[in-house]
């Protein structure tokens, strides 16, 4: 039992056997077939349930992150807190394999930020949210938040598997990386919520059909939401506001 | 290469399977791979090969891996086909745009043990 949450982290690894039989066998030892039917991240997915229900009952929007690396992800997350301050209450998880120079980069901004660093692992679970969590809501305005990004480590293959908690999944891919990636990474687009076409400035200076993306995406999943911006520029950057804006007030309108 | 990590979390199971049902080693474990679930089959085969061999319960045992279909439903007129890759169109009114159902599950179905 986590002290802090309340949520029970004890027994994730249960296991149900009514149907245990066993089976003529060709073996001539004394063998036992098992039937689990067990799916192999329901230990990480129980955890989630877990993460899900500590963000609603604090009344949080989650939001996890995903993109390859130098897709824009924390610039996104800095223009993203500029925008904001003073209207919605903004906290960062961080996941990187080493340093935590995307952390110092939020902190600047004047959010509560965690950074954690898997050491190597490709992919945030939920275990590593449920540690880093804990630790934002010690961070100075940490323990009273409206949305929190979980910025996932830069890989647009791992991450795609593995259920943090969120209540949203927000897929980007920048321009230079080119308007195939949906196609040649379907999970990513197909678990999240969101496809965000990022670095829109960058336009004139590569070949990337922006209406060729969002078609590949939208092929693979019609219930996505897609919008094309730049951080920089600032250009498309009102409707992921409104995305957010329009996010927290559901939320909340819910939770009261 | 999350497959090492989901390859690991099987492992862990097989070990307290084998210890709730009071066994001694792992003969054959299999495991259905959904089409959508963003795991490289042969990938977990290479991670099952060597994380097993490190364990004394599970060093012999074999793995098979099964490959259920999705479920993709057709946004237009609802008709729902099962199939292991996504059709490029919905085979009663040819729409393109179909939604997935299911298909993402990595499931530990069946072990034998002694």
């Amino acid at each position: 039992m986590c002290d802090a949450c309340g949520c029970d982290l004890t027994h994730t690894h249960t296991h149900d056997h009514d149907h245990d039989h066993d089976h003529d066998h060709k073996h001539t030892h004394n063998s036992q077939v098992i039937e689990v039917h067990q799916n192999l991240l329901a230990a990480n997915d129980a955890i989630a349930s877990g993460n899900k229900a500590h963000f609603e009952a604090k009344g949080i929007v989650a939001i996890n992150l995903i993109s390859s690396p130098g897709s824009g992800k924390t610039t996104l997350l800095e223009k993203t807190i500029e925008r904001l301050k003073g209207t919605i209450r903004i906290g960062v998880i961080e996941g990187d394999i080493e340093t935590d120079r995307d952390a110092q980069r939020i902190r600047a901004k004047g959010v509560p930020v965690i950074q954690l660093t898997t050491g190597g692992a490709c992919h945030l679970d939920a275990a590593q949210i449920h540690k880093g969590f804990h630790l934002l809501e010690h961070e100075p305005g940490g323990d009273k938040l409206d949305i929190l990004f979980i910025e996932n480590v830069g890989n647009l293959v791992c991450p795609a598997t593995f259920d943090l908690g969120e209540h949203q999944r927000v897929v980007l891919v920048s321009v230079p990386e080119g308007p195939d990636k949906p196609s040649k990474y379907p999970k990513a687009f197909i678990s999240s919520q969101v496809f965000v076409i990022s670095k829109t400035d960058l336009l004139p200076y590569f070949d990337f059909p922006v209406a060729e993306a969002k078609a590949d995406a939208l092929h693979l999943n019609p219930r996505l939401q897609v919008m094309d911006l730049s951080s920089t520029t600032g250009e498309g950057f009102d409707a992921w506001i409104e995305y957010l804006t329009s996010l927290h007030s559901k939320n909340q309108s819910t939770g009261a | 290469m999350h497959e090492m990590s989901l390859v690991q979390g099987l492992i862990e199971q097989l070990v307290a399977l084998a210890a709730e049902h009071d066994k001694q080693r792992i003969l054959t474990v299999t495991v259905d791979i959904g089409p959508l679930s963003g795991v490289a089959i042969d990938s977990f085969q290479f991670a099952f090969d060597i994380l097993s061999k490190e364990n004394n319960l599970t060093n012999e045992a074999s793995l098979t891996i099964i490959n259920s279909p999705a479920t993709f439903r057709c946004v237009q007129c609802g008709h729902e086909e099962s199939a292991a890759v996504r059709p490029d169109q919905c085979s009663k009114c040819q729409e393109s745009l179909l939604i997935p159902e299911g298909g993402d599950a990595i499931t530990l179905n069946q072990v034998e043990l002694e």
